[in-house]
Parts: C-alpha cells; structure tokens; sequence
C-alpha cells in the first residue's frame, strides 16, 4: 500500500468511528427522550385529597415507661374516594402525608406522653412499613397535636393495598399498669392516580 | 311451658358460655417470635410485635438514652430521610416487615436498621431455641453478612 493509499484507508477508518460515534450519540438521545417522556408521564397525573378522620388509636395496657405501640386502620378504596370520577383502570401512583392531627380519646389527654411518631403498613409485600411523621417532644398543655410529617415519604403501595394499618407509638413518662390510653388522629393525604 | 323454655334457654346459653371458654384462640405458629429480645452487646432491648401479617421490632431500651454530647434522648439523627432526624431512637422500628415462612421456621423478606449510620440491611431471622434467635443482616446473599444471637427476656409483671 503506497502513501496515498494509507492515507485514504486512515480516512475512511477515521469517517466510520464518526459516523459510529455520531449513531450512537442519537441513539442515546433517543432513549434519553424516551426516559423523559416515561418519566414525564409519571410525574403526572390527576391528584385528589383523602380524609381519615376520627381514627381511635388504642394503646393497650398495661403500658411501660417508654414507647407503647398503638394501632388502628382504615380502608381505602380509590373507586369509593372519586365516587363519579373513578374510572375502571385507574389505580393509585402515588400518595403522600399533608397532615396528621392527634386528639385526646379518654380523660387522660396527653398526660405523660413525651413524643408520638406515626407509621404506615399494609399487608402489601412489596411495601415497607415508613415512618410519616411525629412530635418530639410535646408542647405541655396542649389539648391537640399537630405532627410535624414527612411529606417525601411514598405511602402509595399502602394505600394502593386497601387496608391500611396505622400505628401511632406514645412515648410515656410512666407505667401504666391499669387500663389503655386512647387518641384519636385524623389524617390528611394527597393521593396521585 | 314459658318457665320450661327460660330453663332451656339458660342452660342452653350457660353451655354455650361454658363451650366458649373452651375455645383457644387461634395463634400463628409464626408468633412465637412476639417478645421483648435483647442483642448480643446488651447496649438495646427490642420488643417485637405483629402489624397484620409481618412482624416488627422497635427498640424499647437503650443502655445510653440520651447523647452523650446534648444530655438530650437520642434521635435518628443518621436517618436518610433529615425531615425524620429527629425521631426518638427510642421506639424506633429497626426490624420491618418480617413474614413467618412455615416451610424452614424463618421470618424473611424482612430488614434491619443500624441507627449508628442510617443503613438498612436484609435480614433473615431463625430460631434456634425458643429463648434464642439468629438474626442475620445482609447485602445481597446471605453469605455476605453478618449474625447476632438474640436472647429473649421475660417481661416484668406486677
């Protein structure tokens, strides 16, 4: 091969890896796109607020000084939460806390309880129980507790289960040997479907 | 004839009563696992309990409550999640989500979390005798990570 010839060769070798370079830069902005679009896709959708309220949290005694387990549960169906807007097919995406409220359910108030945190769990396997909020420590005299929540936190595979298991933990001060303690919560969601 | 009937009628309902008292509530062979169980450091006791049909661990006593550096209870200042850093430690739930598998005796599909970094691990739990449970954390397989022997511990009664 003379001169000339290896030149030309080192060219067209030169214009393949361009032109290899160049498909492959459109395919991976294709796919970029691609990912956009799905992801764009995903990020929307029609949201509606969901209300739990009156939820009777029962702590069951006797109760040890530190935190006691309290649980209760709801039911939602999204179908039940559109009424005439449900559609068949629709399912829900995503759901997150916008607030959580927890009221005295006896006489006792919130007498020797030092902190609340506030979980979600569902029978769902593919779901894991998340912390959704709390209050540490509690305001003294109050008659009502506004938790500070974590809106981040993806509660949608709970409610998309049905059943929905809600566990408030109360931290007391002391034991309680006799009888339970009661609160009631009410619960505010922001649900994407 | 009406106080032959009353007669019937309450014995039929002093037996039913009597039947009931008989009956032992159905208990899944998995709750054998329900307690209050402590690590091989003694540093915690972790109660676990049953929230539908998994199980549950959270910590009920530290050996050290507060921090050392504020005197104030400790958080789960390490959380990922900084709107969640300042959750008590104390009750917080290290072991999630554990379903019973009846075939090998095992709790599985389940995590454990190290509040000393943040980090969530899978784990496996075995019973190796009814006071006695390995608790397995791991990445991945289960050959890479690490078992520590939990005894459990009798709840005080009044």
């Amino acid at each position: 091969m003379n001169l000339a010839g290896a030149i030309f060769e080192a060219k067209r070798v030169e214009s393949n890896l361009l032109a290899m370079m160049k498909n492959r830069l459109l395919q991976a902005c294709a796919m970029a796109g691609v990912a956009l679009t799905l992801w764009g896709c995903a990020g929307s959708g029609d949201t509606a607020n969901y209300e739990a309220t009156d939820l009777a949290v029962v702590l069951a005694g006797p109760l040890f000084e530190g935190p006691n387990q309290g649980q209760t549960q709801f039911t939602f169906s999204l179908a039940a939460a559109l009424g005439k807007a449900f559609e068949p097919g629709m399912k829900v995406r995503d759901a997150r806390i916008q607030s959580a409220e927890v009221l005295p359910g006896d006489s006792l108030g919130f007498a020797n309880v030092r902190s609340f945190v506030l979980s979600f769990a569902s029978d769902n396997p593919d779901a894991s129980m998340v912390e959704a909020g709390f209050k540490n420590p509690l305001p003294a005299g109050v008659n009502r507790v506004d938790l500070d929540v974590a809106p981040n936190v993806e509660l949608g595979p709970h409610m998309a289960a049905g059943e929905v298991y809600v566990v408030l933990d109360a931290d007391l001060d002391e034991d309680f040997w006799d009888g339970d303690r009661r609160f009631l919560l009410n619960l505010e969601l922001n649900i994407t479907y | 004839m009406i106080r032959t009937m009353s007669l019937w009628a309450t014995m039929a309902v002093l037996a039913l009563g009597t039947l009931s008292f008989d009956v032992q509530p159905q208990t899944d062979p998995g709750d054998k696992l329900l307690g209050v169980w402590e690590p091989s450091n003694g540093r915690a006791r972790v109660k676990i309990d049953r929230i539908g049909n998994k199980y549950y661990g959270r910590i009920v006593w530290l050996i050290e409550p507060n921090d050392p550096e504020t005197g104030e209870a400790k958080t789960d200042k390490n959380n990922p999640d900084p709107a969640l850093q300042n959750v008590p430690l104390k009750g917080y739930r290290m072991l999630k989500d554990f379903v019973y598998q009846e075939a090998d005796d095992s709790w599985t599909e389940g995590t454990i979390y190290d509040p000393l970094n943040g980090s969530t691990y899978s784990c496996i739990i075995k019973m190796t005798d009814e006071n006695t449970l390995d608790i397995r954390g791991y990445i991945g397989v289960q050959a890479l990570g690490r078992t520590d022997v939990w005894k459990r511990l009798v709840m005080p009664s009044r």
